[in-house]
């Protein structure tokens, strides 16, 4: 077993997830549009984003709910498996700003963990709030 | 005739879905469509994304992490399915036209989340299967006024016949 595989056995209610920080570059946003054939403009066009009330290009919702799904696939580790997330993206984000990924285990039953996870903006507020759950090895 | 201050003010608001719109709850929006998950396909995602997890990338891994092969970021499944079309069809704002546009009152609509149940993992060389239902139309009253919560439901189904995930997409028209 690798080094960073949690157990079961180790997990409890309240504990909390490590700080994962994203910033996602403008060539990201736009390798991400191309990777998902996205031609949404407001991820891409300055001028036009801003035609549409946005303070600059904006960071795909999607983008974020697979920051998040990495978020918990990394804490889970090889063994572990998602089984379920859901998140509510509650305002846009914007590149080359950090955002935090923070997250705490609400429920454990069987080999099921239940998490909520969420994304801060740099003022500190909830932008997008999610649910997860996995299922995670055991030590014996 | 007098109006009552007080009935004006806990009226209903005037509906934002048509009956016509309303109509289409329950019925099938997309699909069925099909296709195979490509390694490069799925590695340009997670790279895009940047999940550089060694069970996308690195067969000898996936299998030592438990999966029968290559496996594809959770989230990529939905991407695998999108159908290409020519740039001809795009609208001002870049997207493409069609896919059945909702007639709703409203002037713009949002991403607003997702929900999704994994319920086997998607391999590379996995035949997929997707369609998509109109799940539910609902309309709120929020701060800054009223808007619609569209909910559209996709089922994943594998060569097996297996449903592999569950995506409850979630937009916001308002």
């Amino acid at each position: 077993m690798t080094p960073n595989q949690p157990f079961i056995d180790d997990v409890a209610v309240g504990q909390e997830l490590p700080v994962v920080v994203r910033n996602a570059s403008r060539v990201q946003l736009f390798m991400y549009s191309a990777a998902t054939w996205n031609p949404h403009r407001i991820h891409y066009d300055v001028d036009y984003a801003r035609f549409e009330g946005h303070a600059d290009v904006i960071v795909h919702g999607p983008l974020q709910g697979a920051w998040l799904s990495q978020y918990v696939t990394d804490w889970a580790g090889p063994q572990g498996r998602i089984v379920s997330l859901s998140w509510q993206n509650r305002a846009s984000a914007l590149p080359e700003l950090d955002y935090e990924f923070r997250g705490r285990v609400t429920a454990v039953e069987g080999d099921m963990v239940s998490l909520d996870v969420w994304e801060q903006s740099p003022d500190g507020a909830v932008l997008m709030p999610g649910q997860a759950a996995v299922r995670l090895p055991s030590r014996s | 005739m007098t109006i009552d201050q007080g009935t004006a003010a806990g009226s209903a608001p005037p509906s934002l879905i048509p009956a016509h719109t309303m109509a289409l709850v329950g019925t099938r929006l997309r699909g069925p469509v099909t296709a195979v998950i490509a390694a490069k396909e799925a590695q340009r995602y997670a790279q895009a994304v940047g999940d550089l997890n060694p069970v996308y990338f690195d067969e000898a891994a996936a299998r030592s992490a438990g999966y029968d092969g290559l496996v594809a970021p959770p989230t990529f499944v939905q991407y695998a399915l999108v159908q290409g079309r020519p740039i001809e069809e795009t609208r001002t704002d870049g997207l493409f036209q069609g896919d059945i546009p909702l007639d709703l009152a409203v002037q713009r609509t949002m991403f607003g989340g997702e929900e999704w149940d994994f319920l086997a993992p998607v391999l590379v060389g996995d035949e997929i299967t997707a369609e998509t239902r109109l799940a539910s139309l609902d309309q709120k009253e929020g701060s800054k006024g009223s808007f619609v919560r569209i909910t559209r439901e996709t089922t994943y189904t594998n060569q097996a016949g297996d449903v592999v995930a569950r995506t409850r997409q979630i937009g916001i028209a308002r």
